[in-house]
């Protein structure tokens, strides 16, 4: 069993990835993903085209950028990327507090890899929750909540957590990259997989949650 | 008629009568009376008995929604409601004296609705004060309840649509938690 909190031996990162135009978040959540596995203070700064940069102080979990996260531009052309090194006793990035960086991580999770596995995530691993995240501040929709549900109980792999949820694969997968990035998520390629009681599917279409939500008008 | 309850605990003043305002679709029943103890919680009333509002999900089916007296000395309501309750919104307040021994507090008193259906976790005025993070919530939990994963997330009892989201999580999660066989076990 591997948790997603990896610490790697303490290397300097450069000082200004040599970073190509690109559309879309998946090399960014990338970076962030490397810098999360350094043992080293570090800080991130993306230039997107159209927006102000975007500063994420990882030491603060904190983000600043000008840009609503409910207006998240999911096509975004980022120009740009530093790392810029920092000490533990440096000031912040920015004043703080900033933004919470989990509605960053959420949204940037949910948009990279274009409904593909997350470059560090294995084949043949089943995912648990560890910590719900905070609904709340984050964009999302029911199924998203229903899938979460799911992890929260049960180790699923990205494939079962879709049939147990009812949704896509993608929609499934996107969901599990983005608890990754998170970092709430263990991952397990020993866990056995889960069994539900079986149900039939007027029984899982008159749920309470299925008739509330319609209540709800959601 | 079927009915599901789902009780609203935690401590007073933690916005449980509000919340259930936001959701209920009927005039919210309250009991209140004067706040004996405003040098704990600084409010003219207080819940004595319990504040009862509910959805009404098709003709013959509701969701009761009840809430608990937040004091202590009135725990014999709590007794009482708990038999029925399937699930629990449980509301902590960040500018409480000491939050996370309030949320630990209650699960342990209603430890019986996370094992019979299930827990949510609502932490109240986080946006008005400095208080425990989200995490620390979670790791105290984790701490004092190995292996509980428990959905804690900021709200606003005021906010209609926080509230359904709440709720719904708390539902979802209910039948997930049967549906793995999780639930029911005591």
């Amino acid at each position: 069993m591997t948790m997603d909190v990896e610490h790697v031996a303490r290397v300097q990162p450069p000082d200004t990835v040599d970073f190509p135009v690109t559309v879309g978040w998946t090399p960014a959540a990338m970076a962030v993903q490397a810098v999360l596995s350094l043992n080293t203070p570090v800080h991130l700064r993306m230039v997107i085209e159209g927006h102000d940069p975007l500063l994420i102080d990882f030491r603060h979990h904190a983000f600043s950028w000008s840009t609503p996260l409910d207006e998240f531009p999911v096509e975004a052309v980022h120009t740009r990327l530093e790392t810029v090194p920092t000490s533990a006793d440096a000031p912040p990035f920015f004043e703080l507090p900033g933004q919470d960086l989990d509605g960053l991580l959420w949204e940037m999770g949910i948009n990279a890899f274009g409904g593909g596995p997350a470059f560090w995530l294995s084949p043949g691993e089943r995912y648990r929750l560890t910590r719900w995240p905070n609904l709340t501040q984050h964009s999302h929709n029911l199924r998203q909540v229903q899938m979460i549900a799911v992890l929260g109980n049960a180790y699923a792999s990205t494939a079962e957590l879709a049939k147990f949820a009812g949704v896509d694969e993608s929609e499934a997968q996107r969901l599990i990259n983005a608890l990754s990035l998170m970092r709430i998520l263990t991952r397990s390629a020993a866990a056995p997989a889960a069994s539900m009681i079986p149900q039939t599917a007027a029984a899982k279409r008159q749920s309470l949650f299925s008739r509330l939500r319609k209540r709800m008008g959601r | 008629m079927a009915e599901h309850v789902i009780l609203f605990t935690g401590p007073m003043g933690a916005g449980k009568t509000t919340a259930i305002q936001s959701l209920s679709e009927i005039e919210v029943v309250r009991t209140e009376a004067t706040n004996s103890e405003r040098h704990i919680v600084d409010k003219a009333t207080t819940t004595v008995a319990l504040d009862y509002g509910e959805i009404l999900v098709g003709a013959q089916e509701k969701v009761r929604l009840y809430g608990i007296p937040g004091q202590r000395r009135f725990n014999f309501m709590w007794t009482i409601l708990k038999k029925r309750a399937k699930g629990m919104v449980l509301l902590v307040n960040t500018d409480a004296p000491d939050p996370i021994g309030e949320l630990l507090f209650f699960l342990k008193e209603f430890r019986e609705l996370y094992d019979k259906g299930g827990v949510v976790v609502g932490v109240t005025r986080a946006d008005l004060v400095e208080g425990p993070s989200l995490a620390e919530f979670s790791d105290a939990l984790e701490r004092t309840n190995p292996g509980l994963v428990i959905p804690v997330f900021t709200v606003d009892p005021r906010k209609h649509h926080q509230m359904q989201n709440l709720l719904l999580t708390l539902v979802v999660n209910i039948e997930m938690r049967a549906a793995f066989g999780m639930a029911g076990a005591r």
